[in-house]
């Protein structure tokens, strides 16, 4: 906690060297760090600190705005749905946070974007450093054509990370609702295994290294009503510990699963963010509760 | 459904004239190339084999032990199981494969490394490599840089001594023995066989323990890796009881019996069950051996081929009828290892630079592009630039090992770069998005992803453009390769021939009516035969590759 606030402050001196006028913005986020700590008298429950932070950033392809002026704080322990119809940039949005549209060369990145209060498009940030605490699941299932064993190990071998790794496989594997199908044939090809399994297959690679920030995107796309409830039992269970973000298309599961909700709606603008059980019941925007409600899409 | 009103009377023709002219065009295109090189291949091989020569009961005996018989159980086979066929052909076709491989490294074994020289220095691999990978199982406590530093200094040491090749420009006298050299250097030598045994058993029983591990468990690959060690060396004993000496035993033992016996295993007893197949194989093989005892035995002469073991074995020399391609078939070898060991790391390392870490921009475009002319650059040229390069420039003597490789090299480059970047490129992004994504360097995606899916395209690559410079007359010539040696060449200083000069040189400068019709048509011969030896692994290759990926 105390580790935090130094982080802070360093990077708040740092801006006020470069740019001459201090950020107001991170004293800001200072103030709400400190009161982060105390409880909130209204609800009874604990003010979650920051993990996430987006500060007007834009995302272009090319010359095609995928993400317009996105400024929203993802708190830590929790689960944050992102909604929103088909192209309209969820996915873009993800690839921020872990620097992946670093790899996509038409890609540009504007604005800032910070993990725990370090932003993340800085020089002095190592991208695979950051992508080491940012895990992520893919819309389409990518295991490795390697054994069910090694697609899970694959994290703790390229981080050097020691321990049990038979150990670490069983876990990661019973937490991903997997081990029962596959716990014979941990030796064969993780390609061929159905395309459900090969989802849970990519979830358990995630988790098994620990990553503190989790994005999912779309993790159950391809499961049955069974196995999408291991999955939301499992992702309910890391925000104990961890930061989850998901991407959904299904409306249920982000109401069942999310503390807060992100709504995006064509254009790649996010028109609104706020509790889930607020943007369910609630809604400020009619055009979130027209997409919602399955009115438009 | 048939409510009348409803109903179509006609769905009406739609023209195809345009689409069946273009069928037939094409159709025809296809079989005159085709027909032509077929035409050729018949006629050379008809000067070389000389089948009219055989006695009619020479054919009939065949016919009756080989031909019948495989057809027959090939067709029963195949009706039963197309699968166990496959096997039945390919492991056919290994047995054949590997015989002419044991050819090539009994070649090697015999007459160009001397048995102590091998032995010493694949000691003084092995060992290093050995403590290499015992570092490797400790990384989570050694960093990687000290882990690399260590290997490399321990492969140093084994293979140069201290203070090596480094020290003796500057005159520092040589302190510490290299391993290979100490081995060299103990008075009590074991015999040779003992020395080819253990390094071709070596090699042939961690080959063989490592596939056998791959497909059953790591205790039954140790027992197969132990079994192959041990029957390497007792096939020198038994070698002499059947009229092999020693040597040549051990080396078709390790490089014929020990693939095939460990294929027919895999397909006929594991999970695979195709014991058919090997009934099959078992047919074509007996059949062979019976028809050749029986032809002997009833006094009928097979055909007077050119393409005999006297040529195989022999030099050059003044008659068609007496000269050999021996020198030239080694020299081929040592030319194909050093073009290898050269083009094939520098190639694939260009490559995945060109890929994987070079930045779009109009420098690498122009690299690009240069690539793929360099690809379509004269021969000759390229003997020129090997010419200038490495004899003028460098002060190589001219038409060595160590030249021709170079040269042989340089112009198959661009065709290993292209075909190693088009294996790269075709790894599915997802896959490197996902190791990305877990927070892989670059390098690390490299080692762990991207190589490992593109190697058996990039081996066929390689494999393809071995095939193109082996054939290759033009650069020898331009570096002054002499057309006619008498000894095989054992060192990379020695004076080369290769197989395409030597047919060459007795079509131009033993230009005779004998040449043209007895040593050139069967130097072809042979020639092809090894291509097609080497492509057809190529092709083995790229169809697992296809099966698996
Ligand atoms: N690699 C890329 N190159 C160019 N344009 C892209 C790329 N990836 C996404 N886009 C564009 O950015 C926009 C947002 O795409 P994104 O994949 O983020 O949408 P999404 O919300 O995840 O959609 P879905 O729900 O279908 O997954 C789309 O208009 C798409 O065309
Ligand atoms: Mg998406």
């Amino acid at each position: 906690m105390s580790q935090q606030n130094t982080d802070e402050q360093t990077t708040s001196e740092q801006d006020a060297g470069d740019g001459g006028s201090p950020d107001p913005t991170d004293d800001e986020m200072l103030i709400q760090t400190d009161v982060s700590e105390s409880v909130d008298e209204t609800s009874g429950t604990r003010r979650r600190e920051t993990v996430v932070r987006a500060e007007h950033v834009d995302v272009w392809y090319d010359d095609n705005q995928a993400l317009s002026d996105i400024t929203m704080e993802i708190p830590e322990q929790s689960v944050t749905a992102m909604v929103g119809p088909s192209g309209c940039g969820k996915s873009t949005f993800l690839r921020c946070i872990n620097r992946m549209n670093d790899l996509i060369d038409s890609a540009r990145v504007e604005g800032d974007l910070y993990l725990r209060g370090k932003n993340v498009y800085d020089d002095d940030v190592d991208p695979v450093a950051l992508r080491r605490r940012v895990g992520m699941v893919f819309q389409k299932p990518n295991p490795f054509p390697k054994s069910i064993y090694d697609n899970v190990t694959y994290g703790l071998e390229i981080q050097d990370k020691g321990g049990d790794y038979d150990e670490i496989v069983e876990r990661s594997l019973k937490r991903a609702a997997l081990w029962d199908e596959v716990n014979d044939q941990l030796d064969e090809s993780g390609l061929e295994l159905s395309g459900g399994q090969q989802q849970r297959l990519c979830i358990a690679r995630a988790i098994a290294p620990d990553p503190e920030v989790l994005l999912m995107d779309e993790p159950a796309s391809a499961l049955d009503p069974v196995a999408t409830s291991q999955i939301e039992d499992l992702i309910e269970e890391l925000a104990r510990d961890y930061t989850v973000v998901i991407v959904t298309h299904n409306m249920q599961q982000a109401a069942r699963i999310s503390d807060q909700t992100a709504v995006f709606l064509t254009g790649g603008e996010l028109v609104e963010f706020d509790d889930t059980q607020k943007i369910f019941e609630n809604p400020e925007s009619q055009r979130v509760e027209d997409y919602i409600t399955g009115k438009f899409g | 459904m048939a409510t009348g009103s409803s109903q179509i009377e006609d769905f009406g023709q739609v023209s195809r004239t345009v689409g069946t002219i273009f069928r037939y065009l094409i159709l025809a295109a296809t079989l005159f190339g085709i027909v032509v090189l077929a035409a050729l291949l018949v006629y050379v091989a008809n000067d070389a084999l000389q089948p009219a020569t055989a006695d009619p009961g020479w054919y009939l005996t065949f016919f009756l032990t080989l031909v019948a018989p495989t057809a027959l159980v090939g067709w029963a086979v195949h009706r039963r199981g197309p699968a166990a066929f496959t096997f039945g052909s390919f492991l056919v076709g290994l047995l054949v494969v590997s015989l002419m491989f044991s050819g090539g490294v009994g070649l090697l074994v015999v007459d160009v490394v001397p048995p102590l020289v091998g032995f010493s220095f694949a000691i003084a691999i092995a060992v290093p490599t050995a403590i290499s990978v015992f570092l490797t199982r400790y990384s989570h406590r050694i960093g990687f840089t000290s882990r690399l530093s260590a290997t490399a200094f321990v492969f140093y040491l084994s293979l140069f001594g201290l203070p090596g090749p480094i020290g003796s420009p500057i005159g520092v006298p040589q302190v510490v023995p290299s391993l290979a050299r100490a081995i060299q250097s103990i008075p009590v030598i074991p015999v040779d066989w003992m020395m080819v045994g253990t390094v071709l058993g070596g090699i042939g029983g961690a080959v063989v323990g490592s596939y056998v591990a791959g497909v059953r468990d790591a205790r039954t690959g140790l027992v197969a890796g132990g079994l192959a060690f041990a029957a390497t060396l007792v096939s020198a004993v038994v070698g002499p009881f059947v009229g092999l000496n020693p040597v040549p035993s051990t080396v078709l033992t390790a490089v014929t019996v020990l693939p095939t016996a460990t294929y027919a295993w895999r397909g006929a007893f594991t999970e695979e069950r195709r014991p058919a197949g090997l009934g099959f194989a078992a047919v074509v093989v007996g059949g062979a051996l019976v028809g050749a005892a029986a032809t002997s035995t009833l006094g009928f002469a097979g055909p007077q081929s050119w393409v005999d073991w006297q040529f195989l074995t022999s030099a050059h020399s003044g008659s068609a009828e007496n000269a050999g391609l021996y020198p030239a078939i080694g020299g081929s070898i040592l030319l194909m290892a050093t073009v290898a060991a050269l083009s094939f790391p520098i190639g694939v390392g260009a490559a995945v630079y060109l890929e994987e870490y070079a930045p779009d921009n109009r420098l690498t475009r122009f690299v690009d592009v240069n690539i793929s002319n360099l690809a379509g650059v004269p021969s000759v040229v390229y003997g020129l630039l090997g010419l200038g390069v490495f004899v003028t420039y460098l002060g190589q003597a001219a038409g060595t090992v160590i030249v021709g490789g170079a040269t042989l090299a340089l112009l198959i480059l661009p065709i290993v770069i292209i075909s190693s970047r088009e294996a790269i490129r075709s790894v599915p992004s997802n896959m490197r998005q996902a190791s990305y994504g877990m927070g892989a360097t670059r390098w690390q995606t490299v080692k762990n992803v991207i190589l490992p899916e593109a190697f058996p395209g990039i081996l066929t690559g390689t494999i393809l453009a071995l095939g193109r410079a082996i054939g290759e007359t033009a650069p020898l010539i331009m570096i002054a390769a002499p057309n006619v040696v008498f000894s095989l060449p054992t060192a990379l200083e020695s004076k080369v021939s290769a197989m395409p000069l030597q047919v060459y040189a007795w079509s131009s400068l033993f230009a005779s009516e004998d040449f043209y019709t007895k040593a050139v048509p069967a130097g072809v011969v042979v020639l092809l035969a090894v291509l097609l030896a080497m492509n057809s692994i190529a092709i083995v290759l790229r169809n697992r590759f296809e099966r698996t990926g």
